[in-house]
């Protein structure tokens, strides 16, 4: 038992004062038993609160303390730190949330978050009075990343994280590398193509020898945790040989009699079942998309390098921790949602870079010269109706780079753009201004007013009740009409639901906290980058690449993770072997051992996570999980029932 | 300072080795010293001001999440402070910065004198309580004021005392009171050349002082107020307790916000969005309507950039707690009698020029580059992009890569960001710097 | 202590929540300020599978009027099994609450995800209203 235990109230500024009587709490909270010392402080968080903590533990000998202030989420660590660093074992420190539990919850309700925050608190005291002294777990790590997603994102991080030391196994599911930037010409700011970039990171990849590349790669299941994961992996062949003479291969190309829609091209032409996207596209070899190859042989008559006989491979990568980057897919209009697919003359913004790229001399779509573009913004973001309630981030700027690049390399070009407010934020205010300089027209429609796309005899306009020149309705008829599309997870959640990952409100990943934690997930071991997380632009999803990889590498760098010791613990006198422990554990952490003459059952500690399965399923409660013990929990249950 | 760092400044003195140069002690420059320090590199972290914290440690609670700032940056800045592999000089500026043909860098630290020995200073406030000076609080925005020897504000990190030394009288009160032995006068400009591997620029931004815009009356009409000042009243540690009018202490019932002051202006210069001022504009009104359940707020605005990770929800939001937004430019603004005041703004949605009374009107100023970091080196020069903003010469893939190889840069040093954004930017600098020393220095 | 309290009259909640899952959902629920009831308690757990019957008997004992499982359901990161045996643990609960003349309505659980901050707070005010019903 411990018997003089320090209790600090924070007011966390006014967070908590503001709702929770702190004064009355601290007054009950230091004539609970063992208490030999209550505080109020205003950040218990602050270092200068910090340096009184190690002072009160170490001038009064106190051998436990409790926190009450945010959730545990954010500051167990901090409050370990002072424990530690005023010579208290850090499992002696109990952390009560009064706020996001506490003063937030219930700040319509002032006097009873108070009598909650007091019993909670006793409720802590309750517990720490009965916390043990605990060593960390070191388990040794795998300074080895899985990286997936081999797009801009999955490559940098690739990069940098074999730069500064760590091992990377680098999968992606297509055939080539670059995800969607290889999809993209012209970028802002730089003014390279997405080729290059692309071409750029690949080249990168390849100098080092501590990333290993696989193509066509699928994620299939998932084992162990932080420092030692373990995923499964199956490997598509792409039926070509690795050495190979590429003259051949385009022969094979020719010959090849399937033609299905051009997925790269977002549709608007064919490719055949053996393709490439692209030239210069890595690995500078094409591959043959299983699902739509009839294996008729004829290619194989062309070029000795194509091996149809090659088989699917089931593969086990292990590593220290998992990075995802598995990007975004562009959101996909419903049939009919401004004309999309029931109009001729409508596509995406995806679409249209992609007809940029192809179109070198004039614009010409369906047959048709282009000379008047509109550009509907927002479509599929900051939906009134549909789920999309978030702001897609990069379509503005994306939308008016493409008009001034369509202006300068067409020259005849006149641009409406049919906007919500444009958020060319920061520096990207300078095309919005030169997009209106070249002569560019904004119009914008309502919040609650959509503008409308119909067809009138053979011309398409688009009706908008335009807010910039007090709601007059404006027709505008386009020879083509732009959805500025924005980003949406990708529709294919497999990955995520395989590692179960968080999501948030918007369904891509989530992180632990944007500001604290903005590459974490709740899982260890398990970080995001890139667009996988929301609607980021090409520097955006750099920096949080760049920043996941070295969260990643301070991790795994020192060899060994520190774990939490709190782990199940068997009474020996107590268990009478049954194997009901061992069939509930997970990790196969029970093991069975003779003890004084019977068989038991003990834990493997470096295999038990501590999850507790086993504990409920004993018939004769001989398990425990320390830090959960019978005794913490059922006083705490008294102390908040009082 | 802590003691940990103690035998490193001597160290340092003799123009011992860090890893790392880090030159701002923000947000940015504290997030990209903690991940460095936890690979194992050595750290020497140089910060002008008194404190650690940079401008986010002064802020109220923070969009989109409305966590308070100082629970966010408290902790980094202790885990900074604490940190074995990082040596903090605060209250110090870098000059001089020289490449080297290694790779490495030589730079001069002037530290200016604080007259108080910081390790004997326990932040008692003794001499504070006796000290006779009174000025304006630098801290506080000038909202109220300060003595001349000073714990800077609540939460400063180190937390003890400085003396501004020309304001200070020479009394000698402090040095009499002081229980520590603290204070000494005979304290001087030290200067300490460090020798580095690599250079990280945290630099963080200015604020746009809006006196210029003399059309907007601050500075003249005590009741219009920058939005920094509007934050210093929302802020747990505030000086009044509550939402005050400077010109009477009325409680204000009709806020204005006039968005885009000093941004996407050529008139003043500068023609880029600030990124931020949308999004903090919106959350100074719910903490207002919080606060003062009876005020109406209305947004004067051009656009609403509410781009980022969950910004539009918190737009929306503000909508539904009833934040009023009024989509135009305030061309000018009077002032009556009573101290109200009248806006004359373009109504975009209506096609007309109108007026509009309000009690209070805060001046959502924009984001300037820190000019400081133009004059830091010696034979090399950095090159800036056209707002004096550290330029970023490979924004695609190395997005914290200078001009001058070694040297990367943080957080708002390469222009307008939010605090997600500033974190992830020097999450990126941590990373392309330690890889820079692994191919210079350890290969 | 008892001074302090005054008898409330709402029924009295313990919720097992889970510290990686739908801890964080209650956390949220705070965050964004959405209102339950002040007499719902929690005690966090690794995982919901772990909960002892004893715990929940003793609850009850003690004074609480009902118990909420905020499982990890699908989303628990220790495995599958997860929703197999917290439902397990239910379901003997409720079997020995039978035994000793209590209404199994009493123990409820329902899976709360890591963001379910509002399905949180619904279930809250949902089971505060049956529970004050059956009093």
């Amino acid at each position: 038992m411990r018997n003089k235990i320090g209790v600090y109230i924070c007011q966390c500024g006014s967070n908590i004062s503001d709702y929770v009587d702190v004064e009355k709490v601290k007054e009950i909270a230091s004539q609970q038993e063992g208490v030999s010392l209550a505080k109020i402080t205003m950040f218990a968080c602050a270092d200068s609160a910090q340096k009184e903590m190690v002072e009160d533990i170490q001038q009064n000998n106190l051998d436990a303390i409790v926190v009450a202030s945010c959730s545990p989420q954010l500051h167990v660590p901090t409050f370990r730190g002072v424990a530690q660093r005023a010579g208290l074992n850090p499992y002696n420190y109990v952390q009560v949330n009064i706020r996001e539990q506490g003063s937030w919850a219930h700040s319509d309700n002032p006097k009873q978050a108070t009598e909650k925050a007091v019993r909670s608190v006793n409720a802590g005291i309750a517990r720490v009075s009965h916390s043990e002294a605990l060593v960390t777990i070191k388990i040794s790590a795998l300074n080895t990343v899985t990286v997936i997603g081999a797009g801009i994102s999955g490559m940098r991080s690739a990069v940098e994280l074999a730069d500064m030391g760590t091992f990377v196994h680098l999968i992606e599911r297509e055939h080539f590398v670059g995800g969607r930037v290889s999809q993209w010409g012209d970028l802002f700011t730089t003014h390279e193509s997405g080729e290059e970039v692309v071409t750029r990171l690949f080249e990168e990849v390849l100098k080092h020898d501590k990333i290993k590349l696989y193509t066509g790669a699928e994620l299939l299941s998932y084992s162990g945790s932080v420092g030692d994961m373990k995923l499964q992996v199956k490997l598509t062949p792409r039926y070509v040989k690795e050495v190979c003479n590429i003259e051949n291969l385009d022969k094979a190309i020719e010959v090849c009699p399937v033609e299905v829609p051009d997925e790269f091209d977002f549709f608007l032409t064919k490719r055949k079942a053996i393709y490439k996207n692209f030239e210069s596209e890595f690995p500078k070899m094409p591959a043959i998309d299983k699902a739509n190859c009839t294996f008729c042989g004829e290619c194989q008559k062309v070029c000795p390098d194509i091996d149809l006989k090659q088989k699917e491979q089931i593969i086990d990568i292990q590593s220290g921790a998992i990075l995802l980057c598995s990007g975004f897919d562009p959101y996909e209009p419903k049939d009919g949602e401004y004309g999309y697919k029931t109009i001729d003359n409508v596509v995406t913004l995806q679409q249209f870079k992609r007809l940029v790229e192809l179109n070198d001399d004039k614009l010409i779509y369906n047959g048709k010269p282009i000379k008047n573009v509109a550009y509907i913004y927002c479509v599929g973001s900051r939906q009134i109706n549909g789920d999309n309630k978030y702001c897609s981030r990069y379509c503005c700027t994306s939308a008016i780079h493409t008009a001034i690049n369509i202006k300068e390399k067409y020259g005849d070009i006149q641009n409406y753009h049919v906007n919500r407010g444009i958020r060319t934020y920061g520096k990207q205010e300078l095309l919005y201004e030169q997009s209106s300089i070249q002569g560019d027209i904004y119009l914008q429609f309502y919040e609650d007013s959509d503008a409308v796309v119909e067809k009138e005899g053979d011309k398409t306009v688009i009706r908008v009740e335009d807010f910039l020149t007090a709601g007059k309705e404006i027709d505008i008829y386009p020879d083509l009409v732009v959805l500025v599309t924005g980003m949406e997870r990708r529709k294919d959640t497999s990955i995520g639901d395989i590692l179960k990952v968080p999501v948030g409100r918007d369904r891509f990943y989530n992180e632990i906290h944007p500001k604290l934690r903005p590459v974490e997930t709740v899982i260890d071991g398990i970080f995001i980058a890139g667009a996988c997380q929301g609607p980021k632009n090409i520097t955006e999803a750099m920096k949080s690449s760049l920043s996941a990889a070295a969260k990643a590498n301070s991790l795994l760098t020192k060899g060994e993770i520190e774990l939490e010791p709190t782990l199940a613990t068997i009474n020996p006198n107590a268990c009478e072997w049954c194997d009901k422990c061992l069939a509930a554990c997970p990790y196969n952490a029970i093991e069975k051992i003779e003890h004084s003459g019977k068989y038991i059952a003990v834990v493997v500690e470096a295999k038990c996570k501590g999850c507790g399965m086993c504990a409920p399923v004993c018939p004769v409660d001989a398990i425990e999980i320390i830090g959960f013990t019978n005794v913490e929990i059922e006083t705490m249950i008294e102390a908040m029932a009082e | 300072m802590m003691i940990e760092n103690e035998n490193l400044t001597d160290s340092a003195e003799n123009g011992a080795n860090y890893d790392v140069l880090v030159i701002g002690g923000g947000i940015a420059g504290e997030e990209a010293s903690l991940n460095l320090a936890n690979m194992g590199y050595q750290v020497l972290l140089v910060e002008k001001d008194l404190s650690l914290g940079g401008k986010m440690i002064h802020l109220s609670k923070v969009f989109p999440t409305l966590d308070c700032a100082a629970c966010i940056t408290t902790p980094k800045v202790s885990e900074t402070m604490r940190h074995p592999n990082i040596k903090i000089l605060t209250n110090s500026v870098v000059e001089d910065i020289e490449k080297n043909g290694n790779g490495s860098f030589t730079a001069k630290v002037v530290k200016k004198p604080r007259y108080v020995i910081e390790e004997n200073c326990t932040g008692c406030q003794e001499c504070e309580d006796k000290c006779p000076v009174v000025v304006e609080d630098q801290y506080q925005y000038g909202l109220v004021g300060r003595k001349a020897v000073y714990v800077p504000f609540s939460i400063a990190s180190p937390r003890i005392v400085a003396i501004d030394i020309e304001n200070c009288i020479l009394c000698g009160l402090c040095e009499k009171v002081c229980p520590a032995d603290a204070i000494d006068f005979t304290q001087e400009i030290e200067e300490i050349p460090v020798k580095v591997n690599s250079v990280i620029l945290a630099t963080g931004f200015n604020l746009f002082e809006p006196e210029v815009i003399t059309r907007y009356g601050y500075g003249k009409f005590k009741n219009v107020v920058t939005s920094m000042q509007m934050e210093r009243q929302l802020v747990p540690t505030r000086p009044y307790n509550g939402v005050l009018r400077p010109k009477d202490g009325k409680m204000p019932d009709n806020i204005a916000y006039v968005l885009c002051t000093g941004s996407r202006d050529h008139t003043v210069g500068n023609p880029i969005c600030s990124q931020v001022c949308c999004m903090y504009s919106i959350k100074q009104a719910q903490l207002l309507l919080g606060a003062l359940p009876m005020a109406d707020v209305t947004i004067y605005y051009l656009h609403i950039r509410a781009f980022g990770k969950g910004f539009c929800e918190f737009y929306q939001q503000g909508i539904g707690m009833g934040v009023e937004f009024v989509k135009g430019k305030v061309g000018r603004i009077h002032e009556k009698e009573d101290g109200n005041l009248i806006l004359r703004y373009e109504d975009i949605e209506e096609g007309v020029v109108k007026e509009a009374e309000h009690d209070l009107v805060v001046l959502s100023v924009g984001l300037l580059a820190n000019p400081e970091t133009k004059g830091m080196f010696s034979n090399d020069s950095l090159a800036l992009d056209a707002f004096d903003y550290v330029k970023q010469v490979d924004e695609l893939i190395n997005p914290a890569k200078t001009s001058i190889d070694g040297v990367f840069v943080a957080g708002a040093a390469s222009g307008p960001m939010d605090i997600p954004d500033s974190i992830l930017s020097a999450g990126a600098a941590s990373s392309e710097t330690a890889s820079y020393i692994r191919r210079y220095h350890e290969k | 202590m008892m001074d302090t309290v005054k008898e409330n009259s709402q029924p009295k909640i313990l919720v097992f929540s889970t510290e990686k899952i739908s801890d964080p959902a209650i956390d949220l629920a705070g965050l964004l300020k959405m209102h339950y009831p002040p007499t719902v308690f929690t005690i966090s757990l690794p995982c919901s599978s772990a909960i002892k019957s004893r715990w929940i008997l003793h609850a009850f004992d003690k004074g609480f009027d009902g118990v909420f499982i905020a499982a990890d359901g699908t989303d628990c990161t220790y495995g599958e099994s997860c929703i197999e045996l917290t439902s397990q643990v239910v379901s003997r609960t409720q079997d020995m609450m039978r035994e000793k003349g209590l209404d199994p309505a009493r123990l409820k659980m329902a899976a709360i995800c890591s963001v379910c901050a509002e399905p949180f707070v619904n279930h809250m005010i949902n089971f505060t209203e049956a529970l004050s019903k059956s009093d």
